[in-house]
Order: C-alpha cells, then sequence, then structure tokens
C-alpha cells in the first residue's frame, strides 16, 4: 500500500464542498468519490469524515436528509445550501493563491 | 447558534440516526472489501462518534451543566458552609431588593393615568393651587388638550349611621378624570354635568362599605347632601401625586371658593419648555382679566411653572431634594450591607478553598487547566449566588407584605402598593450576578495561583502575613463601623426626638378636632358661638385642667405667614416669616408653655384694639433687649395697619417640625380671627389625657351631629412630626443590626478559621513548653491588630460619611457625637474579642501530642 500523502490542514472542507458541488451524495460516496478524482492518491480517513460533515451542517453549509441510496438502502444525503456554495467559492480561491504562491516559491527559490 | 441549542432538544433522535449513518458506512464499505478491512479503515467508532457529538455541543454550556451538579454535590457535602453563606446573601440581597422596590415606589412609581409623559403639573405666580376663576379662564384659553384641577388635602364628614367621621377627599374639576385617564374598576367616572357624585376609593369601599357590590347608584351623606356613588377605583390606583396618598373619595369641586392645582395633558409632540411658554402668555392675559389683589409684583405670569408629573424631572424639584437624598443614602446603606454579605461568602469561600487545595491540586496535577477550576469554584459561587437570591427574594415578597400592611401614624392616608416587577428582577440578577463575581472570584484565584507543586504541598505555613483573608476582615470591619455609624445616629435620633423638650406639654394634653360641615357654617360668628359653648362645657368636665382652641396645633398644622412690620421704637422695617396662631384664652396654660406678660382675655375680640403675644425670637427680633410688653408694632407691606399692641411674651417651642430651630411665631386672639373655618381645634389638659377622651368625644358630639369629632392624647396626634425620624431609625437602625449580625459571623468565621489552622503551631510551641498566656497574647495581638486597622480606616470613613447626615437628624443630635463612634467602637471590639477567645482557648486546650498529628 503506497503511503497516502497528508491533506493540507482545512482542505477536508474543500474536498467535501468540491464533491458535493455536484448534487447530493451520503457520506460513503463521498468518501468513494473523493477517493476516485484523485486517483486514489488521496484518502480521507473515515474517522474524520462524519465530524466534519456535522461541523459543516452547524455552520449551515450543508443540509442532511434520508434518502434511498442506490442499492435501496436509506442513507443520509448531504447537499450544499447557497452558503455553502459561497463557502466553496471562497475557499477555491484561497486555496488556489496558496498553490500558486507554493509554486512561486517553488520555482524561484 | 440555534442550530445547536435545536440540538440539545432532541440529542436522543440524533444519536440514533447517527449510528444508522455509521452502519450504513460499514455495510458499503464491507461489501467492497471485507468487513475487516472496512472496520480496520474507519478506525474507533466510539471516538468518531464522540468527535462528531461535539461539533453540536455549546462547549462551555455542557461544561458549565457538569460544574453546577458538581457544585450542588460539593455544597451538599458541607451544609453549614451552604447554610451560612445562602444566609448572609439572602439577608443582603433580601434587605437590598426590599429597600430597592420601596425607592422604586417612593420615587419612580407611575401614576394610574393615560399617558403620564404627556401630563405636567403647573403653578402661575409662584402659588401652587389657583381660584376657581382663573382656573376657568386659563381651561378656556383651550392652550393644552385639557386643563384640569384638583385640590388633594380636602376633607369631608360622612354621616353612617349615627356617627360622622371625617373623610380625605380629593375634590377634583368635573374634567378631571376625563383629561388624566383615571382608570376606574366599576362603574363609571365623574363626567362633566354629573352633579353632587363620588367615586370611591377600593380601600375605603371594602373597609367601610363592606365591598357591597350593588354600591353603584346608591347616595352617601356628605357634608350634609347626598351624593350618588358613581364609581370604584381599582385596588392599585395610585393618585397623581404619588408617595402612596390614597384618599377615600373623588367628589367634583363644585364650590366657587375652592382652590384647585392645575395639570394639563399636553398636546401629541409638545414639549415642556414650549407647555410653559404658552401658559405664560395666557397668564399675561389672566393678569389683564383679574388683576393679582397684592400688586403687579405677583402677578401670575411671575413664577410660572411646568413640572412633569412622573419621571426624572419630577425628582429634580427643590422639595423632592431631602426625599431623594434619602433613598439615595438608604440605597448606600443596603449597598454596604450587601457588600459585607459578599465578603463574607468571599471568606467562607477562600476558607473553604484552603481547605480543598489537595483536591484542586491533584487536580492541578492531573492536567487540569487553571481556567477550568477557576471556572468551576466561580460555579459554586453562581450556584451559592442563585440560590441566595432566591431566598433573598421570598424575603422580599415577605418583607414588601408587611411594609403594604403597615398603618404609618398620619393625618393624611397613605397606602404604599410595593409589588416585585420586571426591575426588581433586573436589578436583582444584577445583584447575583455581581456578587457571585466578587465573592468567587478572588479565592478562585488566590487558590489556583501558587502552582502545581506548592499546592501539592500538606500545609500552609504562612503566619502572620498581609493576606487576602486579613484584608477582608479589615475591609469587612471598616464597612460595618460605617454602618453601624449611621445605624446608631439614626437610633439615637429617634430617642431624642422622643424625649428631647418641645417646648410645650404633650404628655397631659388632648387633641380633640372637630370638622363641621361647611355649608352650616357660613358666617365666622357662628362658628365663634359654638366653639365657645364647646369650651365652657369642655372646662366642667371631670379630669380636665383647661382647655382652649387654637387655628393651628403644634407639629400638626402649619400656617407660616411672611410680612414687613416696624416697631413703635422707630425702627426700620423688618422683613420676615413666623408661624401665625390664632388661640383662645388659657391656650398656654392647656399646653404648658410658659408665658410673660398677660393672656389673652374674653374681651380681646373683633372690634377692640389688636393685642398679640410673641415667642421670644420673635421679640428679641423686633425689639431686641427691650420688654416688648406694652409696645406696639404695625404692618407695613401693602398699607400702614392700625397699630397692635404687643401683651405677652410666650417661651419657643417646636412649630412644625421637630428638626427646626430658632422660629419666630405670633399668637392672636382666637376671637379676632375673621377667616371662616370648619376645622376647630380643640386641646384640653388633663392629668391623665387617655381618661377624658370619651367624655370630650361625646360633650363635642352632641353640639352638632353633623360635625366629624376625633380625640386623641397629644402624643398620638403628633405622629406626622415624628415619623422621619422612627423611619429612618426603624430603616436605618434595621439596617445597622444586620450589618453587624453579618460582620459578626464573617468576622468569628474567620478568626476561628485563622486560629484553627495554628492548632499544629500552638500544640508545637505549647510542646515546647511556651507559656500559655503568652500563646494567648500572640493569638490575641494577630486579631486584635486586624480589628484596630478596620476600626481605623471606618472611623475615618465614617467621620466623613455621616457629616451630610445633619440634614436628616433633629438640631440637638450632631452627627459627629462621639458618643455614637464610642458605642461602635465598643460593639465590635466586643464581637471581635469573642470570635478570638473562643478558639484560641479551645486551642489552647488541645493536648499537643494531638496537635502535633493533626493532618
Amino acid at each position: 500500500m503506497t503511503p497516502t500523502p497528508e491533506l493540507l490542514p482545512g482542505t477536508l472542507y474543500l474536498l467535501i464542498l468540491r464533491t458535493l458541488a455536484r448534487g447530493p451524495l451520503h457520506g460513503y460516496a463521498i468518501a468513494k468519490r473523493i477517493k476516485e478524482s484523485s486517483d486514489a492518491a488521496l484518502e480521507i480517513e473515515e474517522g474524520s469524515l462524519y465530524p466534519a460533515l456535522n461541523r459543516m451542517l452547524v455552520k449551515g453549509w450543508l443540509t442532511a436528509e434520508w434518502g434511498i441510496s442506490d442499492n435501496n438502502r436509506k442513507a443520509r444525503f448531504y447537499n450544499l445550501t447557497p452558503a455553502g456554495k459561497k463557502q466553496l467559492e471562497q475557499e477555491t480561491r484561497d486555496f488556489d493563491r496558496l498553490i500558486e504562491a507554493i509554486q512561486l516559491v517553488m520555482r524561484t527559490a | 447558534m440555534w442550530r445547536k441549542l435545536s440540538y440539545l432538544f432532541r440529542r436522543k433522535r440524533f444519536n440514533g440516526e447517527l449510528d444508522d449513518e455509521i452502519r450504513f458506512h460499514l455495510e458499503m464499505a464491507a461489501q467492497e472489501r471485507g468487513e475487516a478491512a472496512a472496520r480496520r479503515e474507519f478506525g474507533s467508532v466510539v471516538r468518531m462518534r464522540e468527535d462528531t457529538r461535539s461539533a453540536w455541543q455549546v462547549r462551555w454550556l455542557v461544561d458549565l451543566g457538569s460544574d453546577l451538579r458538581y457544585a450542588l454535590r460539593a455544597l451538599r457535602r458541607n451544609p453549614g458552609f451552604a447554610a451560612a453563606a445562602i444566609f448572609s446573601l439572602a439577608l443582603g440581597i433580601g434587605a437590598n431588593t426590599t429597600i430597592f422596590s420601596l425607592t422604586m415606589e417612593f420615587l419612580f412609581s407611575q401614576p394610574s393615568c393615560r399617558n403620564p409623559e404627556t401630563l405636567a403639573h403647573m403653578e402661575i405666580g409662584g402659588n401652587s393651587h389657583a381660584h376657581m376663576p382663573h382656573y376657568r379662564f386659563l381651561r378656556d384659553a383651550h392652550i393644552f388638550e385639557g386643563l384640569a384641577g384638583s385640590f388633594e388635602e380636602a376633607e369631608s364628614n360622612w354621616r353612617f349611621g349615627n356617627d360622622t367621621y371625617r373623610l380625605h377627599t380629593m375634590r377634583v374639576t368635573e374634567n378631571f378624570f376625563r383629561v388624566v385617564g383615571v382608570p376606574v374598576a366599576m362603574g363609571r367616572p365623574i363626567e362633566p354635568g354629573d352633579g353632587d357624585v363620588v367615586v370611591l376609593s377600593d380601600r375605603f369601599w371594602k373597609a367601610r362599605l363592606a365591598s357591597d357590590p350593588n354600591i353603584i347608584g346608591k347616595a352617601l351623606i356628605i357634608d350634609g347632601r347626598p351624593y350618588r356613588v358613581s364609581g370604584v377605583l381599582p385596588h392599585n390606583h395610585r393618585t397623581v401625586l404619588g408617595f402612596g396618598f390614597s384618599p377615600d373619595l373623588y367628589i367634583p369641586a363644585s364650590r366657587e371658593s375652592d382652590v384647585v392645582a392645575l395639570i394639563a395633558r399636553l398636546p401629541e409632540g409638545m414639549s415642556f419648555q414650549a407647555a410653559h411658554a404658552r401658559l405664560v402668555a395666557a397668564c399675561k392675559q389672566l393678569d389683564k382679566a383679574y388683576p393679582n389683589e397684592w400688586g403687579p409684583k405677583y402677578a401670575w405670569s411671575n413664577n410660572v411653572e411646568v413640572v412633569p408629573v412622573a419621571g426624572l424631572d419630577r425628582l429634580k424639584q427643590l422639595s423632592m431634594i431631602p426625599f431623594t437624598a434619602f433613598f439615595g443614602m438608604l440605597m448606600i446603606v443596603v449597598g454596604l450591607v450587601l457588600m459585607i454579605a459578599c465578603v463574607n461568602v468571599s471568606s467562607l469561600l477562600l476558607a473553604r478553598a484552603s481547605a480543598r487545595r489537595q483536591e484542586l491540586a491533584i487536580r492541578l496535577a492531573i492536567g487540569a487547566g487553571r481556567g477550568r477550576i477557576v471556572r468551576q469554584l466561580l460555579a459554586e459561587s453562581l450556584l451559592l449566588a442563585l440560590l441566595g437570591t432566591c431566598a433573598g427574594l421570598l424575603l422580599n415578597i415577605w418583607l414588601s407584605g408587611v411594609m403594604n400592611r403597615v398603618q404609618l401614624p398620619l393625618p393624611i392616608p397613605l397606602q404604599l402598593l410595593i409589588q416585585p416587577d420586571w426591575r426588581l428582577l433586573l436589578y436583582s440578577t444584577v445583584v447575583a450576578a455581581i456578587s457571585a463575581l466578587v465573592a468567587g472570584l478572588m479565592p478562585a484565584l488566590k487558590a489556583t495561583r501558587e502552582g502545581v507543586s506548592a499546592a501539592l504541598k500538606l500545609t500552609e505555613r504562612q503566619v502572620g502575613r498581609w493576606t487576602l483573608r486579613n484584608a477582608l476582615v479589615v475591609g469587612q470591619l471598616a464597612v460595618s463601623v460605617v454602618l453601624l455609624t449611621t445605624g446608631f445616629l439614626f437610633v439615637r435620633n429617634m430617642t431624642k426626638s422622643m424625649t428631647m423638650s418641645l417646648g410645650f406639654d404633650s404628655q397631659h394634653t388632648v387633641w380633640a378636632h372637630m370638622r363641621l360641615v361647611p355649608e352650616k357654617y357660613t358666617a365666622t360668628a357662628q362658628t365663634q358661638a359654638l366653639a365657645g359653648s364647646a369650651l365652657s362645657e369642655l372646662r366642667t368636665l371631670p379630669g380636665v385642667e383647661a382647655a382652649s382652641i387654637a387655628s393651628v396645633v403644634p407639629l400638626n398644622n402649619n400656617d407660616v405667614q411672611g410680612s414687613t412690620i416696624r416697631t413703635d421704637l422707630g425702627s426700620d422695617d423688618i422683613g420676615l416669616g413666623y408661624h401665625d396662631n390664632f388661640v383662645a384664652p388659657d391656650y398656654f396654660r392647656t399646653m404648658g408653655i410658659p408665658l410673660s406678660g398677660r393672656d389673652f382675655l374674653p374681651s380681646d375680640r373683633n372690634g377692640v384694639p389688636e393685642v398679640a403675644i410673641l415667642n421670644e425670637n420673635l421679640a428679641h427680633r423686633l425689639f431686641g433687649n427691650q420688654n416688648p410688653v406694652g409696645h406696639t408694632f404695625r404692618y407695613t407691606e401693602t398699607r400702614i395697619s392700625d397699630p397692635v399692641t404687643v401683651i405677652g411674651v410666650a417661651k419657643n417651642s417646636k412649630y412644625f417640625t421637630l428638626g427646626e430651630e430658632n422660629q419666630f411665631a405670633m399668637y392672636w386672639p382666637y376671637l379676632q380671627m375673621d377667616r371662616p373655618t370648619v376645622d376647630l381645634h380643640f386641646l384640653v389638659r388633663a392629668a391623665r389625657p387617655r381618661d377624658v377622651l370619651k367624655e370630650v368625644a361625646q360633650t363635642l358630639g352632641r353640639l352638632d351631629t353633623s360635625a366629624a369629632v376625633e380625640v386623641k392624647p397629644m402624643r398620638d396626634a403628633m405622629g406626622f412630626a415624628f415619623l422621619p425620624s422612627r423611619v429612618g431609625a426603624a430603616l436605618l437602625g434595621s439596617m445597622g443590626l444586620l450589618g453587624l449580625a453579618l460582620a459578626s459571623i464573617g468576622l468569628y468565621g474567620v478568626l476561628a478559621y485563622s486560629v484553627a489552622r495554628r492548632t499544629r503551631e500552638i500544640g508545637l510551641r505549647v510542646a515546647l513548653g511556651a507559656d500559655r498566656a503568652a500563646v494567648l497574647r500572640m493569638v490575641a495581638r494577630e486579631s486584635f491588630g486586624l480589628l484596630a486597622i478596620g476600626l481605623a480606616i471606618g472611623l475615618g470613613i465614617s467621620i466623613f460619611a455621616t457629616k451630610p447626615l445633619a440634614m436628616f437628624l433633629v438640631p440637638e443630635l450632631s452627627p459627629t457625637d462621639p458618643a455614637t463612634f464610642l458605642t461602635v467602637v465598643a460593639v465590635l471590639g466586643t464581637v471581635a474579642f469573642a470570635a478570638t477567645l473562643g478558639p484560641a482557648l479551645r486551642a489552647l486546650r488541645v493536648d499537643p501530642m494531638v496537635a502535633l498529628r493533626y493532618e
């Protein structure tokens, strides 16, 4: 098992928000989607996923409701709120700036 | 925030949902990777659940909850400590809130009326009351939304069965209820054109008419005429005048001779300044229509006042300053009582925190943050404050009930309506919060300051150092000295005013008041005839030594005149104010006032040259050191009057208040009084006043059955004069006692604790052969050192703090009288002595071996 790179602090919210931007998903699907879209490079710790989701619920970025999953099971689906969308834009911008800055340092220094 | 709060109420459901979600996740993972791998990757379910839950929790709220639960357990383990602390706080907060309620009721209560903020009292020409023609002129000028008038000091005779009672009546213009907007509980208010109707107070209706439910429409015989009852006021009616004044009835001011205080309803948005300008303009018109008979100096448009009926502006008036000052002082005094209570709790907590050093040390050692421990100790004091406040509020409700029922010995009916309201709740919450902080913060900080290693050490060896606890004792002593001095000063003031010489004999005199129906006695001659036959009958009663009649009874009524006088010594005009009194022959003998010169005689009547008797002060002011008897003086104010011959000089006495000094007084023959009156004040001298009351009342009652007769020993009739000193002594004396009790508890507790702390040291000294007396001296030195510092600071403050109290005291008592301070020092010294001696002796009796093994 290749070691997965550690997530930058604070990026977990960003990843979850980005993943949910395409539509409501349940918790397991969020974890799976992040892993797949990063070609298994990023694997979020499942133990921290649900606390993060709940903190985001408290902040009002997400709403949650019970629905039926693909395999006909009862599951809790998370959905972005307008506040969540705004937060996603904000965090995306911040993240881009951060990466650019780091790359700048890497190239010149 | 509200999301977190809503979580609190559906915690159970939330936890179930979370479990469902985790189960679903694990099953999905297990389908793909197998059960074991899924569980391994997920990690600890319990930990995750904790983390998730904490996302929803308001951390400090949960901590507070557990702190409070812990504190409650701790208090229950130590019931003695808890009781002492809660008791102290309950007394402090109970006293505080009660005085607060009283202050609110007296100074800030809202009168029962519509929109009090647009109502204003008005004075024209410097007069508190206006004559009916003037009132009508201003009303018909329509300068305000409405202008009404009321006369609050009126009386009337109510004939009920075979008896006639004097009632306190508010005479109001017929538009009064409409303009002021006074609500009635039953029936309807007085309306214009109603004629002879009456509105009853709830108290009168309940107490005198047995709450007759069909009273509306029935007739009461008032001043010999039937008045139809039109309405009954609600039980919580407060007059526009305020101060708990509560008359028995409201009746229309229908006599042309009525005078009324003006009250106006200002139009929406009109300022009081604008109202003042309008009133001045209207008064200029009034001056043209009705010029003042005293000349242009007394024009109606001079000295015009517009005063709001409620709120702060009312308190800014000059006449309100003593009230405001008295209540301000009361609030300060109860604040000091609360401070002592807080210091008590604080030192109790401090002592407890020292006793719990080990527990705290262990908690610090296993990683509890300092903030966390401070918070937990604060939670304990918060809980104490909460319990103390609840107990204090209960005390407040009980005390308010007592105060509402209290009947003050007053010539006018007062009824207080003290009831807990939101302001009180707010106030006590603030008081509780502050007391929790004050009582909790210092010990909490102190207990955690020394750090883990110092705290883990078992013993406390600091001795004789300037500690926080010592500072608290000194502070408490100082505050109690101030409190005791104030309280004791007022108690002395009361005893002084009860025993001081009034200048007349109040022990062997009977006060007999007879109020006649005005409509029956229109000429002065009728009243004089009645008074004459009453006096000759009274003088024949067995047990009666002398009887007289006076227009003014000292310390009961007041009649102050101002004028300019010129004497036959060729002096300049002397302007002065003096107490006027028309008295019948034998007045001075009846009242026991020494007189030089001759008394009035029955021959001093209308139509003969005027004669007068002066008091010593006035005689000296007018005639210097000459004997004034036989000399004459004239009034020169408007015109030069006929000469008045001085026939005698009476000793100085008190005239209207106990606090007055060097007053001028002038006596005239009753038979030369040309003013019509319906109030006859008879005075009867008897060796045993109580034995003749009944005969006097019957004699007067027989003369005119429509007259209201009241007979009392003089002492009882002077209640109003003694009221300020009695109220002051009752309130401040009890505060002082309360402060002393609290301070004694605290002092005893702290000193006893600090001696107990040194048990080991004392044991060691005794074991090493120290003289017991020497040890005792050592302990006493510490206590008395504290006592001396506390007393010195307290006395220093008291000397300055009690200076302004002179305004409340009779002139015969000085606030800096050393006797007061000496007593206070003696009382506190005794308490401190008892508090030191007991524990010290106990410590000395301890077997050295036991003391050494202590802890």
